[in-house]
């Protein structure tokens, strides 16, 4: 029996969840898209009272970065406080989880006017997560208004390593200005 | 728990960096920096340096627990840096302290960078000067406060109006094509000038500055000055600008530091921030306070600059004189202010 506990900081959502042996037993969330700092410790401190949490299960993005890092920098010193092992998913994914459609497409905000997206058949995702403008995502039903899904993610792989930020951060060098 | 096991974060700018300490005594001191990926920028972009703090810091924080020679179930109490800071920057601290925090459901305390800055001297000296002036000069900050409890009390007496005297260090480097960070590069270059061979201004120091901002800075006046000289001489002799410059931040900082001694009458003074390591801020501070007769305190180079050590010092101090820690739940602050030494 294996208790995880899912932490997912890529949207504008702080989901956490708690899976006993394949049941959510806990679940909880604070919506605010600069609010992942304060909220997941609160979130977390309720969730693992009286628990042997064996596992740490963490979406690795793609999500706006302050956010996303915060939850992956949790995930794994507390994983690490616990001796416990910590597995990244792809965030999108764990959105996808809860859409029964053929083939769809999952897109979320990545400012900027923007939007992370991937598509989904048959459950399977096409390709890696990518970025574009909204009127560039085309070709199923697009979702977007979905977060992720905490009982599903202790389904997926998990062997992500690195968070997904698909942009390189903004700066000119001095001898390009 | 006088002699709690404190690890300290911080990652308020370019420094990844972990300390480890029991009571007063430095157990570890490990700092990661991604200046070098910053340089080609010419000053820190807080994306690369967030991204850098996220890969360094759980090797960070392994290393300084194999350095302290304890492991993690050691530790009581966690201490991070709440601000003030890179806003990205401070929340990778702020995941991984509080994931450590509730981990090994421990104590956190959320801290003021500006104050742990100045608690560092007590990693050092066994006797803590209090009340004090302190000096905090960094990249960032430039101000002169009063200490009369580095726990519960610090008082701002005046701040920069304009650059942080770390920042003009760099701005000056830039303009003589000396690379970033510019303070070490001019503090070396400024050893072969003569300090006193171009005499540039010493900003809010006429009569009138003394009356009515007599502990504010501003080094955009010698910014301009330095600049200007650079035009109208093709020729200059590199390292007397360098000195000369040097000579003029260095003169004003202590020059309102002991007024700031003198007017509080507190005869001590702590020296704290990067530009702390500065060797002619030190040597002349040595001299200034001697025939003043104020004690100084200015922590070791590598103490000076932005470390884990000070942060976890500060965790230590709070714990040993009884402060309640800080809620689990708390945001980061990008601009926190000196008074505000712990979040609750």
């Amino acid at each position: 029996m294996t208790i995880s506990l899912a932490i997912d900081t890529s949207t504008s959502r702080t989901c956490v969840g708690i899976i006993d042996n394949g049941i959510l037993v806990w679940s909880g969330f604070r919506d605010g898209a600069t609010a992942h700092g304060p909220a997941l410790p609160a979130l977390v401190q309720e969730a693992i009272k009286g628990r042997a949490i064996a596992e740490v299960v963490v979406g690795m993005g793609p999500g706006p970065f302050t956010g996303l890092r915060i939850g992956i920098a949790f995930a794994h010193s507390f994983a690490f406080a616990r001796s416990i092992p910590v597995r990244g998913i792809c965030s999108l994914d764990a959105i996808a989880a809860q859409v029964s459609e053929k083939d769809f497409i999952i897109t979320v905000d990545a400012r900027r006017k923007e939007v992370y997206w991937a598509r989904y058949i048959d459950g399977v995702r096409k390709g890696e997560p990518a970025v574009c403008f909204p009127k560039d995502v085309s070709g199923a039903e697009i979702y977007s208004n979905l977060y992720p899904d905490l009982l599903s993610m202790v389904g997926l792989s998990g062997n992500i390593t690195q968070p997904i930020y698909l942009r390189h951060p903004d700066a000119v060098a001095t001898v390009d200005r | 728990m006088s002699q709690a096991i404190v690890l300290g974060i911080e990652t308020s700018c370019d420094e990844t960096a972990v300390g480890i300490v029991r009571g007063r005594k430095l157990l570890a001191n490990v700092i990661a920096s991604s200046v070098q990926e910053h340089a080609r920028f010419g000053g820190v972009v807080p994306e690369i340096a967030s991204r850098a703090h996220l890969e360094a810091m759980q090797p960070a924080i392994s290393q300084a627990l194999r350095d302290a020679k304890i492991s993690l179930s050691d530790v009581d109490a966690i201490a991070v840096t709440a601000g003030p800071g890179l806003v990205g920057a401070l929340l990778v601290g702020v995941g991984a302290a509080t994931g450590l925090a509730l981990g090994l459901d421990k104590p956190i305390y959320a801290v003021n960078h500006l104050a742990a800055h100045i608690s560092v001297d007590a990693l050092t000296h066994s006797e803590i000067l209090e009340p004090t002036i302190a000096l905090l000069v960094s990249g960032g900050h430039s101000s002169l406060l009063q200490v009369d409890d580095i726990t519960s009390s610090i008082a701002k007496l005046g701040a920069t109006m304009d650059d942080a005297a770390g920042e003009a260090f760099d701005k000056i480097a830039r303009v003589m094509k000396l690379g970033f960070p510019g303070g070490p590069a001019i503090d070396a270059l400024a050893k072969d000038g003569d300090a006193e061979s171009i005499n540039f201004p010493r900003g809010l120091t006429t009569s009138n500055d003394w009356l009515t901002r007599p502990f504010d800075f501003s080094f955009s006046g010698l910014k301009t000055a330095v600049a200007r000289y650079l035009e109208a001489t093709p020729n200059y002799a590199k390292a007397n600008v360098a000195a000369s410059f040097q000579e003029a931040i260095v003169d004003v900082l202590l020059l309102k530091s002991l007024a700031a001694c003198k007017a509080s009458a507190i005869d001590s003074l702590v020296i704290a921030g990067g530009v702390g390591a500065n060797s002619r801020l030190r040597a002349l501070a040595q001299e200034r306070c001697l025939k003043a007769g104020i004690a100084l305190r200015i922590p070791a180079p590598g103490l000076c600059t932005d470390n884990g050590a000070m942060v976890a010092c500060l965790g230590s101090l709070m714990v040993a004189a009884g402060r309640a820690p800080s809620p689990i739940a708390f945001d980061a602050d990008s601009s926190l202010q000196v008074a505000t030494i712990s979040l609750h």
